[in-house]
């Protein structure tokens, strides 16, 4: 007579002959240290800054435009107090968020650029080189390239002309590719900088910036698209392994090896905590290695980060369940398990995006663990400001256990 | 060899097919890619600015807003849900027109401008807006600018990147259709054993893969032709751009059959799609990244009929322009035949 088998010692056989038939999964495993490989490359890849600036090129130089023009105006007998509006113009230039301005000596210069026949590039120490790319000379090292699509060509006279109302010409060079409210802004620019000049004050009154920025101001401080991809990229991870556990099961249901495993002294119940267990600790583990290689934990985020991927492992485990208690042959899972991951995939997507998420995604089980995911890795919100969104991933994550437990348990017996 | 035999077996894989995964997929992904791509994806690489407008009187700058281009507009009834939109986001900026606001700019009174800017904004959204706005409450003013603005412009316009993305469709058209489909029908008969039924009967090795062959053509020639039409991209020469249709999906077919015939199960085709996906898909890239080095893109086979594709129903070119690619990629499928004949074998193992 051998005495009875512990309840943990079964689990744990399970598991191991679980993680044994995973392991043995070649298209499983490539996958999984594909994904894993692609995901960290994809992050690295992306930039981690935020293009906020419209660049853009004027000649001649701010300096050599302002002194001709102020000469130009004193010896018209113009009183130097009121020189104080063409100041207000030169800051408007140089001063502007988002407003990146790169000067050329001579109209040609200013065209070539445009064109593309030469480069313009920003060194480290912000002087400006510009290279030819045909030419013999290397281009410069330690320096950026600077995209520039659109320039201004100030008439020498432009300042006094626009103070003594005698109409200046502006020309602006632009690529053909530039789009249209971008060209339209840069005429819209010089247009009122002439009104400016010209004594046509605005015909209303502009109300502060405090008073009109609504909500943080994020300006120089975007999120890039690099941050954003890490709460993405751990989300995936967990999803993916919604495929591994599925085929596992279905595997299970379709050998009839649930039922040899029932004739032991294992129940139902073993096989369904094994299942669980085995699923959230695979996709859990996958996203807590990722979440490390590209650096999602910080030592303020690191318990709440852990808690939002346990819920989200439970998650889809879940889902997993539910799908691998069809018990389909490969495709058939395949095609199965896809049903139910593209609509959890919508709240991921709609990150990427501006504003604010609709209430249709809103209501989808996987919106609270994206939204946990991205305010966490993010924003760096505390377990305060987390416990809304918690208590709905852990409702959502009870429902579907809950719905998977049943058609799984159902599907085992009646096997 | 029979005719008859192969049209009854190309039969029988379009009468069963339409119930299975795989087919369903293949037909269902381009549409979805189009949505995805046109309507998602298109929008996210190139946001452009977001202006609300609430209109408490009947400006002129609200009919305006609407003509612009480049800019999503959104006229609103209400002050409250424009401030929360634009707190949140939804919005880059939005401005509020009280009533009377045109008489009282022409009037010279400088009524207040209620405008509010999205802390979240990007500094070049903010300045477009504010600037574009400033010039319409310039042009209610009245009056002639005092400059003369000229815009001369370089080179061709760009492509958007929705048309750029066109090729990322036309391959997953060609690659589910073309690809997955016959192999997947191949393995799956192979899996059920209704392969070794259908070769006790007088069909013959030969008529199942050009029975096969043919189902991933046919499915992939429409596929592609349905998806760029979706996408408004079949160009001025249809019956050129059927052409290169016709290639291309005689190729990506062709490289599916070979899948098939060498994939025992589906967990081995998987693999192989998979694996040979990331490969197949590299040329694919260069057309979203037009500044990488384009010559790279020839090493890979799928080139031979993005490229065509692109110049002929994107760029509008004629089909001699491309005839090189065309004949390149007609020897590529030619010369996968011998190794298809010589693999047979390994399916009746």
């Amino acid at each position: 007579m051998k005495k009875p088998v512990s309840k943990g010692s079964l689990l744990i056989s399970i598991l191991k002959k679980d993680f044994r038939v995973y392991s043995r999964n070649m298209i499983y495993l490539f996958l999984t240290i594909l994904g894993l490989a692609f995901f960290v490359a994809i992050f690295w890849l992306v930039p981690d800054t935020v293009d906020e600036e419209i660049n853009f090129a004027i000649t001649p130089p701010l300096e050599a435009l302002f002194s001709e023009g102020k000469e130009t105006l004193l010896a018209h007998g113009f009183p130097e107090e009121n020189l104080g509006q063409l100041e207000e113009a030169e800051s408007a230039f140089e001063e502007e968020e988002g407003l990146f301005l790169v000067e050329f000596e001579n109209e040609e210069l200013l065209k070539k650029v445009i064109q593309g026949e030469l480069d313009i590039y920003k060194t480290n120490e912000s002087s400006f080189v510009i290279h030819d790319p045909g030419g013999e000379q290397s281009r410069p090292e330690n320096a950026d390239k600077i995209n520039l699509d659109i320039g201004m060509s100030f008439p020498a006279t432009f300042l006094s002309d626009a103070v003594l109302g005698q109409k200046p010409k502006v020309t602006i060079f632009a690529d053909a590719s530039v789009p249209d409210e971008l060209r339209g802004v840069m005429e819209g620019f010089v247009r009122e900088m002439a009104y400016q000049l010209a004594g046509h004050e605005l015909p209303v009154e502009l109300p502060d910036e405090e008073t009109i920025i609504l909500g943080q101001d994020r300006v120089g401080e975007q999120i890039s698209m690099r941050e954003k991809m890490r709460p993405l990229i751990a989300f995936f991870i967990m999803m993916m392994e919604t495929f591994a556990l599925a085929s596992l099961i279905s595997n299970e249901i379709l050998q009839r090896t649930v039922t040899a495993l029932l004739v032991t002294p294992l129940r139902t119940w073993h096989f369904l905590l094994a299942k669980t267990i085995f699923g959230t600790a695979l996709a859990m583990g996958q996203a807590v290695i990722i979440l490390l290689l590209i650096g999602g934990f910080t030592a303020t985020n690191w318990h709440l980060l852990l808690v939002t991927v346990l819920l989200g492992s439970l998650l889809f485990t879940a889902v997993a369940m539910f799908v691998g208690s069809a018990g389909k042959d490969f495709i058939g899972q395949l095609m199965y398990s896809m049903l139910f991951l593209i609509p959890l995939m919508i709240p991921s997507f709609a990150v990427l995006f501006p504003g604010s998420v609709a209430t249709w995604v809103r209501a989808l089980p996987s919106y609270p663990i994206v939204r946990l995911l991205y305010d966490i890795t993010i924003h760096e919100i505390p377990w305060a400001d987390a416990l809304w969104f918690l208590i709905y991933a852990a409702s959502w994550t009870l429902v579907l256990y809950g719905i998977s437990l049943v058609v799984l348990k159902r599907k085992v017996s009646l096997l | 060899m029979s005719a008859k035999r192969v049209f009854k077996l190309l039969g029988k894989d379009f009468s069963v097919g339409p119930r299975k995964p795989f087919f369903i997929w293949a037909l269902l992904m381009p549409f979805a890619l189009t949505l995805l791509f046109q309507f998602a994806f298109g929008s996210l690489f190139e946001p452009k600015p977001r202006l609300g407008i609430v209109d408490l009187g009947d400006s002129a700058i609200t009919g305006e807003v609407r003509e612009l281009e480049g800019f999503e507009v959104s006229v609103l009834d209400d002050v409250e849900e424009l401030l929360r939109k634009v707190e949140e986001h939804d919005l880059d900026a939005g401005l509020v027109l009280a009533a009377g606001f045109d008489e009282a700019v022409k009037a010279g009174e400088k009524p207040a401008l209620e405008f509010y800017i999205s802390g979240e904004s990007l500094a070049s959204n903010r300045i477009i807006i504010t600037v574009t706005g400033i010039e319409m409450i310039r042009d209610l003013e009245g009056g002639e600018a005092p400059v003369e603005v000229e815009t001369v412009y370089f080179g061709e316009p760009g492509l958007p990147i929705s048309i750029r993305l066109v090729p990322v469709i036309v391959f997953y058209a060609l690659a589910m259709a073309g690809m997955w489909v016959p192999s997947s029908s191949l393995v799956e008969e192979k899996e059920r054993g209704t392969l070794t039924a259908l070769l006790v009967t007088s069909a013959t090795v030969n008529e199942v893969l050009i029975a096969k062959w043919l189902l991933g053509f046919l499915f992939a020639t429409f596929l592609a032709a349905v998806t760029l039409l979706l996408n408004q991209a079949f160009g001025p020469r249809p019956l050129e751009v059927m052409v290169v249709i016709i290639v291309a999906a005689a190729l990506a077919s062709m490289i599916g059959l070979l899948i098939g015939i060498y994939s025992k199960t589906a967990t081995m085709l998987f693999t192989l799609i998979k694996s040979l996906g990331i490969f197949l898909f590299v040329p694919v890239v260069f057309y979203i990244f037009p500044e990488w080095p384009q010559w790279i893109a020839k090493f890979f086979p799928l080139y031979w009929i993005i490229s065509p594709i692109w110049e002929v129903s994107i760029m509008g070119e004629s089909l001699s322009l491309v005839w090189f690619e065309l004949l390149v990629a007609s020897a590529i499928t030619l010369a996968l035949i011998p190794p298809a004949l010589l693999m047979k074998k390994r399916m009746l193992t």
